[in-house]
């Protein structure tokens, strides 16, 4: 019995494996098709529509004029300059006023508090002058043009624009081999690469999303504008003539985040050639219809899922950096302290690369954010040239308010015309911060793409800052 | 004192430093060694698969397989191939007997699977990465001797079971069972008969290579216009070719019954050619457009039967918006060169 019903459920197999041959390989397609149209009967009964079609259709006049070939880019242009100007000038008051209340206020007050109780000096420094300073600061910097980036950006997203500007850039990113969202994800990065990175989401086809997330550093974030802004202010701005000097400046910065974008392209372009050929690829674009923007929506999205979001990620690094930039400044061995063994052994490669050892190491230990790195730099290059009278000793980080104050110690510390301009390029080109690094790792669920992400900007700002420092020497400029 | 500690302290270092270098070169002699030897019994195996491989397609081909033609498809002297055969012959997969090498059942079936293996492999490449398709063969050549029959019937699953690999060769089932044949060659076929391409072989390169470049691929339907000795010229996916016959002898397709039965008496536009404002119905995509990139447009509800209607033109170009399904959905020009549509006239507003 038990043979038989072997046989037979043999036989049974065999047949099917033989059917299997007459379905035809259109099978799963034809599947699709019926279970469409099964649905499109479903909707047919149940949805009515109205029968004459509106004689105006707004959408389509919107969308006419937005991507229309005279129109469409000068309007992009238009609306993006507009949103970054209402950042930066807009972020300037509330950032001074957290600063005024979080550095200048609060800070002496925890001190006094602090000695006031008796607590052991190290541990005063590490607490208030290491990790509540570093804190303190990220969120003075950070919080204020992220809290009014995002939600203008998303006031874009809600509208239903931002589609329509990939729509429009689309074969730009098309011949680096990237997804036109990616200009999408690439604007958000201006305001945060770790946003920016999140951002990436958007992007359905797994090999684009991955260009998108790699190169998402090149675009100059908010962290890195006001280090561009001083340094272009400082070394480039004094070479104009006073009344041009703002404008020079002005133009330089934008130059550098422009240099940004064409190296997201063309790092877009290598990736998608190189390491990234073989990767599955699919494109599709939805366009939505416009809709009125849903201002709780708003708020909550930008506010509480983009900005407390990336600031809760920079405040959990930015803490122990801050205790480790103290404890490099203070712990001392045979007769300097760490900060100083490290910089004497970084100043030769800072030299090659047309910076020097206090910057190396400002990025080395700065890395949760961009955001300090000129504060640490300020603080080191006071310890390692011993000036008194500036800032407030070692492992405490300082800013100052008047330019030519803060020219004075970079100059005490060895910087020329090419220090600087090596430093804006080295702060658009090196490694993403660890925020962001660790939103990509995050996000790819992969170390091997983090290591790239760190090491393809890392190598290319170290390849770019060394071939200007030569070229600059060989010219004799410097 | 001090001076004398810093120098012991060197000479430590200086010891415990060659130390571990000496431990280093060791452990990684010693790896290079395992690996040398996993590599070369692997260099074996896969000798001893392709000359199973190459006697079981030469029987099917109807062909007397022979040390030297052995020898030529693995590319390695004589000597080696003779040595491959006898270490085959002890594993009882091969019988060298009065017409020739034949293959043993457990040889036949040995041979089978890894058949199965390389053309499964060719099909997951071509449904699950984006690899290019010049790279398909010689990729599963290599991986044909890395999976077992389990890992192969996973990926079997794993891709639906699928018949035939992108080439159109029908991939052998878990039991070495092959599909009823009744194809021909397209050099054969009759002028002015409708026929599916089945099959297109991966050798030489050069042909695989030319043809591929004209954008023919299995599961496409042509129609011969016209034949003479020195070329073929027939019509496929809304474009004419030209074909000398070497080249349409590498074509294998599977004739169609009527015009009528191909469904597209009239030549299809593409939708990459429909102009801004026109509407029309899509007759289908093109197989030329699988994987992801297939399952994607299908996902979007772009079917045989759907009607598109071109709305919007990208002012840096290459992209073009359609209304599908009361959606505005963006493609490139390349992408909608895989649909074909039929034109629709406006409806009367």
């Amino acid at each position: 019995m038990s043979s038989r019903g072997q046989s037979q459920r043999e036989e049974i197999l065999a047949c099917a494996q033989s059917l299997r041959w007459e379905l035809g390989a259109q099978f799963h397609e034809k599947l699709v098709e019926s279970i469409y149209a099964d649905a499109a009967r479903l909707a047919a009964r149940a949805v009515t529509r109205p029968g004459a079609t509106p004689r105006f259709d707004l959408d389509r006049a919107i969308d006419r004029l937005v991507t229309s070939r005279r129109w469409g880019i000068p309007l992009m242009v238009l609306l993006f300059a507009l949103v970054f100007w209402i950042t930066i000038v807009g972020a300037n008051y509330p950032s001074q006023f957290l600063a005024s209340l979080l550095v200048d206020r609060l800070y002496p007050w925890l001190r006094e508090g602090a000695a006031a109780l008796g607590l052991p000096a190290w541990l005063r420094g590490l607490g208030i002058d290491g990790v509540y300073l570093a804190t303190a600061w990220v969120v003075s910097v950070m919080l204020p043009p992220m809290a009014i980036f995002f939600p203008l950006f998303t006031f874009l997203e809600d509208f239903g624009y931002l589609p329509r500007v990939a729509f429009n850039l689309d074969n730009l990113f098309r011949r680096a081999g990237a997804h036109g969202k990616q200009a999408l994800t690439m604007m958000m990065g201006f305001g945060c690469n770790a946003a920016g990175v999140t951002a990436t989401r958007i992007i359905d086809s797994p090999r684009e999303r991955l260009i998108a997330m790699l190169t998402n550093n090149f675009s100059l974030c908010n962290g890195r504008w006001p280090t561009q802004i001083l340094i272009a202010s400082l070394f480039i701005g004094a070479l104009a003539p006073p009344y041009l000097a703002g404008l020079v400046s002005a133009a330089v910065v934008v130059g550098v985040a422009l240099l940004g974008v064409l190296l997201s392209l063309a790092a877009s372009w290598f990736l998608s050639r190189t390491a990234l050929r073989g990767e599955v690829s699919t494109f599709s674009l939805e366009l939505p219809p416009y809709r009125p923007p849903r201002l709780g929506q708003i708020i909550y999205t930008s506010l509480i899922d983009r900005t407390a979001f990336v600031l809760w990620r920079a405040l959990v690094f930015a803490a122990p950096a801050g205790a480790v930039i103290w404890l490099v400044a203070n712990v001392r061995v045979a007769d300097a302290s760490l900060a100083e063994h490290l910089i004497h052994f970084l100043d030769p490669l800072g030299f090659w690369l047309g910076l020097n050892g206090v910057i190396l190491l400002a990025y080395l230990i700065a890395i949760p954010a961009n955001e300090i790195v000129i504060p640490t730099v300020l603080m080191l290059t006071v310890l390692t040239t011993r000036l008194t009278g500036v800032g407030g000793g070692a492992g405490v980080m300082f800013e100052l308010d008047n330019p030519a104050d803060t020219l004075a110690v970079l100059r005490a510390g060895g910087w020329t015309l090419l220090t600087g301009v090596n430093l804006m390029l080295f702060s658009l080109i090196h490694n993403p911060c660890s925020t962001t690094l660790y939103t990509i790792y995050k996000e790819s669920g992969s170390w091997k793409w983090t290591g790239v992400a760190a090491a393809l900007p890392l190598a290319l700002g170290f390849a770019v800052c060394f071939v200007v420092a030569q070229a600059w020497r060989w010219l004799g400029a410097g | 004192m001090l001076g004398q500690l810093a120098q012991t302290g060197a000479a430590l270092a200086w010891a415990v430093a060659a130390l571990a270098v000496i431990a280093a070169f060791v452990v990684l002699a010693r790896a290079a060694l395992a690996r040398w030897r996993q590599g070369r019994q692997f260099r074996l195996r896969v000798r001893a698969e392709d000359a199973l491989k190459h006697v079981y397609k030469a029987r099917a081909a109807g062909e007397r397989p022979t040390l030297e033609s052995m020898a030529g498809s693995m590319q390695v002297s004589v000597n080696r191939a003779a040595q491959t055969v006898a270490g085959l012959q002890k594993a009882d997969l091969l019988t060298l007997g009065e017409e020739g090498m034949r293959l043993t059942p457990s040889g036949e079936r040995y041979a089978l699977n890894v058949i199965r293996a390389h053309r499964l492999w060719e099909q997951h490449l071509a449904e699950k990465t984006g690899v290019a398709e010049n790279e398909w063969h010689r990729r599963a050549e290599r991986q044909e001797h890395l999976i077992t029959p389990e890992q192969a019937d996973s990926i079997s699953a794993g891709l639906g079971h699928p018949t035939h690999d992108p080439h159109g060769d029908p991939i052998p089932g878990p039991r070495g069972d092959f599909p009823p044949m009744s194809d021909q060659l397209l050099s054969s076929l009759e002028p002015g008969r409708w026929a599916r391409i089945t099959h297109i072989e991966d050798e030489p390169e050069e042909i695989f290579a030319q043809i591929r470049a004209m954008g023919l691929a299995p599961g496409m339907q042509l129609r011969l216009l016209a034949k003479d000795p020195r070329r073929l010229r027939c019509w496929c996916d809304g474009e004419d070719h030209v074909l000398a016959p070497i080249v349409a002898a590498n074509l294998t397709v599977q004739p169609l019954a009527e015009p009528a039965a191909a469904g597209e008496a009239a030549r299809p536009l593409l939708l990459s050619h429909l102009e801004p404002g026109r509407r029309g119905r899509v007759v289908r995509l093109s197989p030329r457009c699988r994987g992801a990139e297939r399952r994607r447009l299908m996902d979007l509800g772009i079917l045989p039967g759907t009607v598109v209607r071109s709305e919007l033109r990208s002012p840096t170009g290459g992209l073009t918006a359609y209304r599908v399904r009361d959606t505005l959905i963006a493609l490139r020009e390349e992408q909608a060169a895989q649909i074909q549509i039929e034109p629709l006239a406006e409806p009367a507003s």
